[in-house]
């Protein structure tokens, strides 16, 4: 359904005044206390800032940006960042596809699990990732003595062991935020016409073809932004691998925001890591873009 | 035909039988923290994590802590009156533009993606160093207006598809009648966008409810929020999971009441509004 | 210019000293301060200064602090420094030298705290403010295991000499390789990627004979011995054998817990944290622990020196109150009931006072270690990013995902670069 083809009123000079009256408190606000900050960061990403004044302070044009590609951990940061996009996106959005058919049925307690399902996403993302490192204790957590009984050595603890503190970090995410992608097609599904699924039944097409030919192509405004959503935020994720693994072993969950937040409060270097915020900003348009252009117009968004 | 009533039936409860397994395991993390919010530090270390010796301790030693419960008073605080702002200008907002035909539609929905494309490490130092010129840290206002610079943008992304769903019917009557635009706003209009608004309200509240950087560089003694406070109990301690389950627990709550009691708002808000064709 | 700004300080000191005061501090939370917590009002009756106390998470001071300390402004009256950060620091905060003499509790002088420990806060020649804890390597061993009759005799089977408190670090590899045979971990490491991973590669190198960096003429010189260094990292690869699950990423809180339940036979500790191994509520080991100086290395022992400081930042409006309470703190009077709620005293007669000693037997090891106290090249403005090449490969090194001379001469070369960027 397209805004523009909605009733459009016509123009008028008090109307300039109430527009005015419904747009301006919103756009002081975040003028302030949002774009400011932003502009304020792009800036800085072109000045050599020390947290605290070393007497080095200095406008230094893009040289912040040549440390940065020649800055090995950068690299290793974009790279975890990146990896961790397309490994855990397209998962929790398969998972949430298919539990979203599952629950597009009736059956007894839906409702009600269907809710219970939206926990994870609710949860305190701070408390999401404490709570994955307790479960993943070596001896006492939950999931290393799980995986014991079954055979797999879990004895010198997961999040020491730099591949699996990588996958532990996937999972949690994967864990958290399926249901989120769950949420948003299971709208989706609702909001499908029931006319053309009922005709499909009766011409006898079995559930994948149903699916594959009927259901996704339908749902691709639905799924696009879905996918666009959770990539934006993902590409932003800190506080949850914070405090599950703090950027460790080594380097070895070292995500973009954390290394962000290690150049800007632990080395101080405040123009660096503005310079790393902005690349993120430009890598985040160019998902966005990719997205946007292929499968939706900007318009339903 | 009973042959089908019966195999409908034997459907229907597999299918709930699945559903009841994956929530059973997604829920599964969450069990372990109400769970492990009954056991002692210390117990939870030296023992199988299938053991259950239940005692209140960890419960008493975290409301026993001075600056939890301040904690999660100032979560409240800060959590309802930028959800009270936001949703307030961001109706507005929305309004303004989805009823105007002036440009500012297409240049809303890409300020709101690429607000949330600036990582909030980036922010936090600019908006402390904003707020402290103003000698404003530590102080309820600094969070709250932080907090709106992640809400307002998400109220008017959220709030735009279903206002402009929203018939024009009932804002010409009111025309008819005389009322100026502002009045049919107010009276007319928000009335009758309450489930929207509902859900915009409860997904504001929980963002600012769990959000945890701004809070850790803005917030001193007095402002201290729950994220703050839960990451306190894992510090040069021996790790303190019992209390730490404890305090999150007492965090869930209020998003577990939410979420139970306003879940239809939720799906019903979504179907309405973000996501049609 | 800066004698007119001093003397303007001094004038201000005086006047701040007449008014009913609030004073701000800021200051890492553990054990140690909650001890503060517990006591202030003691400090207010006594001075009718109220004291407002800010605790945070350790990890988080270095964000906090220059956040709100800068030239022109101080949020805080006192703030708490790690001495590797003393060098961002030093010139926002008043000389001690300018402190004032106290009114109702004395300046602290160094008959009462050690001018080595003292030296924590040194910069540019200066003392710039005052030790508050007393933070050296302490060597924690399990003294319930080197008493054990069996164990005793087992092990003077299998090595032909006396199981006891280990002395040297060879000891200390034969005791943890043979408490790993009764399913006890020898030793802990630390190995997060954090500070705690530099120190243990400071103190290694000293124990087996030589200096990273030493500043000659006020300039960092790299004099690292590196087949020394290459004998360290070998040898902390051999007692990564006898370390508890998880060793490869062992922060305070793993180590806390792994020794405070009764897993790890020997290792290092801060005395700040130690109260918590004694506590009841927190660990299955009191009473048990024995504590000394580290084991000697083949060169020498070595325990590496981690001291908070307190300083008073220039721009502060009630410096005069400020240093009232970091008297208070590190007085005696005052110190016997701190040190009773958990804090780790730096005056050398609260470290030996008998009565203390009773209840808080760790103070021997600390006076021990303090003997043997070595610091890390932190007095640099860019000490962070030393640090951090460091311990990147040592970490690298002694986790074996980088061969040791390689890592070795990458954190010469790193570290050399970073010389070269900044002391030109």
């Amino acid at each position: 359904m397209k805004i523009n083809n909605r009733l459009i009123r016509r123009n008028s000079r008090k109307g300039v005044l109430s527009y005015l009256y419904f747009i301006l408190p919103a756009l002081i606000i975040v003028g302030v206390v949002l774009v400011f900050p932003i502009i304020y960061s792009v800036v800085l990403s072109f000045f050599n800032w020390a947290q605290v004044d070393d007497g080095r302070r200095a406008f230094i044009g893009f040289q912040n940006y040549f440390d940065l590609f020649k800055d090995k951990q950068f690299w290793n940061s974009l790279s975890l960042q990146l990896g961790f996009i397309f490994i855990a996106i397209p998962i929790q959005l398969v998972i949430g596809f298919f539990v979203a058919i599952l629950f597009n049925r009736e059956f007894p307690a839906a409702g009600l699990l269907r809710t219970l399902l939206l926990l994870p996403v609710f949860t305190l993302p701070v408390l999401s990732g404490l709570t994955w490192r307790l479960m993943l204790q070596p001896g006492y957590g939950v999931i290393s003595y799980l995986l014991e009984i079954v055979g797999f050595d879990a004895s010198r603890g997961i999040l020491s062991d730099s591949g699996l503190a990588y996958i532990a970090v996937i999972v949690q995410d994967i864990w958290r935020m399926w249901p989120f992608m769950f949420m948003i097609l299971y709208a989706g599904l609702k909001s499908l016409p029931a006319d053309i699924m009922e005709a499909a039944e009766l011409d006898g097409a079995n559930f994948f073809k149903k699916t594959f030919l009927i259901t996704i192509p339908m749902l691709k405004q639905t799924i696009t932004t879905a996918i666009l959503l959770r990539t934006i935020d993902a590409l932003r994720i800190f506080s949850e691998v914070f405090v599950m693994t703090n950027g460790g072993p080594g380097n070895a969950t070292m995500l973009y925001s954390l290394y962000i937040h290690k150049q800007a409060f632990e080395f101080g270097k405040l123009g660096y890591a503005s310079s790393m915020a902005v690349i993120l900003i430009i890598v985040s348009l160019l998902f966005a873009f990719g997205l946007v252009r292929k499968n939706m117009d900007i318009d339903t968004l | 035909m009973a042959k089908m009533r019966r195999k409908r039936a034997i459907t229907k409860w597999i299918l709930f039988t699945i559903a009841l397994i994956i929530v059973a395991v997604e829920l599964f993390p969450i069990f372990i923290i109400i769970s492990s919010g009954f056991k002692k530090d210390l117990d939870i270390r030296n023992s199988n994590p299938f053991s259950f010796n239940p005692n209140l301790t960890s419960y008493k030693r975290v409301l026993g802590k001075s600056d939890f419960l301040p904690s999660i008073k100032n979560s409240l605080i800060v959590g309802l009156s930028s959800t009270a702002i936001s949703l307030l200008v961001g109706a507005m907002a929305s309004y303004g533009i989805s009823r105007f035909r002036f440009k500012g539609r297409k240049v809303v929905s890409y300020s709101f993606l690429v607000s949330r494309m600036v990582p909030q490490i980036a922010l936090a130092v600019p908006l402390f160093m904003l707020f402290d010129s103003l000698a404003m840290t530590d102080s309820y206002i600094s969070l709250i207006l932080a907090y709106t610079s992640f809400n307002i943008p998400y109220v008017i992304w959220l709030l735009l598809p279903f206002f402009s769903s929203i018939s024009y019917s009932f804002e010409e009557a009111a025309r008819v009648d005389g009322c100026n635009r502002i009045q049919i706003f107010w009276k007319i209009f928000l009335p009758l966008t309450a489930p929207g608004l509902m859900v915009a309200a409860i997904f504001a509240f929980i963002m600012s409810w769990n959000e945890f950087i701004y809070a850790l560089v803005l917030t001193g003694t007095s402002t201290k929020t729950a994220p703050i406070s839960v990451n306190g109990f894992l510090g040069q301690y021996a790790p303190r999971w019992g209390q730490l389950a404890a305090a999150g627990t007492i965090i869930l709550i209020p998003v577990i009441i939410f979420t139970l009691t306003l879940q239809k708002y939720i799906i019903g808000g979504l179907t309405a509004g973000g996501v049609k064709e | 210019m800066k004698k007119l700004l001093v003397v303007l300080f001094l004038a201000l000191l005086c006047l701040t000293a007449f008014g009913a005061t609030n004073i701000k501090v800021l200051a890492w939370d553990d054990a140690h301060t909650q001890a503060w917590v517990a006591n202030l009002k003691d400090f207010e009756k006594a001075t009718g200064i109220k004291v407002d106390l800010e605790l945070i998470p350790s990890g988080s001071m270095l964000q906090k602090t220059s956040l709100n300390v800068t030239e022109n402004k101080a949020n805080y009256d006192l703030v708490a420094i790690d001495e590797g950060n003393v060098a961002k620091f030093g010139d926002l905060l008043v000389p001690y030298s300018k402190w004032p003499e106290g009114k109702t509790f004395k300046k602290i002088s160094t008959t009462e705290i050690p001018q080595a420990i003292f030296e924590a806060a040194l910069w540019k020649g200066e003392i710039q403010g005052i030790p508050i804890n007393g933070n050296v390597y302490v060597w924690i061993t399990r003294k319930d295991l080197v008493e054990d009759p069996q164990f005793k005799k087992e092990f003077m089977e299998m090595f032909g000499y006396e199981l006891r408190v280990p002395e040297t670090l060879d000891q200390l590899a034969n005791m943890a390789e043979f408490f790993k045979t009764k399913g006890i971990y020898g030793w802990a490491p630390f190995t997060k990627n954090t500070e705690g991973a530099t120190c243990e590669a400071i103190m290694f190198f000293e124990a087996f004979g030589t200096h990273f960096m030493e500043d000659v003429d006020g300039k960092y010189v790299i004099t690292l011995d590196k087949e020394k260094a290459l004998e360290a990292i070998l040898f902390y690869k051999r007692l990564m054998q006898y370390a508890p699950p998880g060793a490869n990423d062992m922060g305070h809180a793993e180590r806390i817990a792994a020794f405070s339940d009764g897993k790890v036979f020997s290792m290092f500790q801060w005395p700040g944290i130690i109260p918590s191994h004694e506590n009841e509520d927190e660990s299955l080991v009191v009473g048990k622990i024995e504590y000394t100086a580290p084991p000697a290395g083949p060169s020498a022992r070595a325990a590496v020196r981690g001291c908070w400081i307190l300083g008073i930042p220039k721009a502060s409006t009630n410096a005069a109150a400020a240093a009232e309470f970091a008297y208070w703190l590190n007085s005696y009077d005052a110190g016997i009931k701190l040190a009773e709620d958990g804090m780790t005293p730096v005056r050398t007669d609260l470290l030996t006072n008998p009565v203390l000693l009773e209840t808080n037997p760790w103070y021997e090891g600390m006076a021990d270690s303090g003997l043997f106290a070595v610091s890390r090249p932190n007095r640099a403005v860019f000490y962070p990013e030393i640090s951090e090449q460091i311990k990147v490969n040592w970490l690298a090194a002694v986790l074996g995902t980088v061969d040791p001379v390689t890592a070795i001469n990458n954190m010469v070369d790193q570290v050399q670069a970073l010389l070269d960027k900044y002391e030109n």
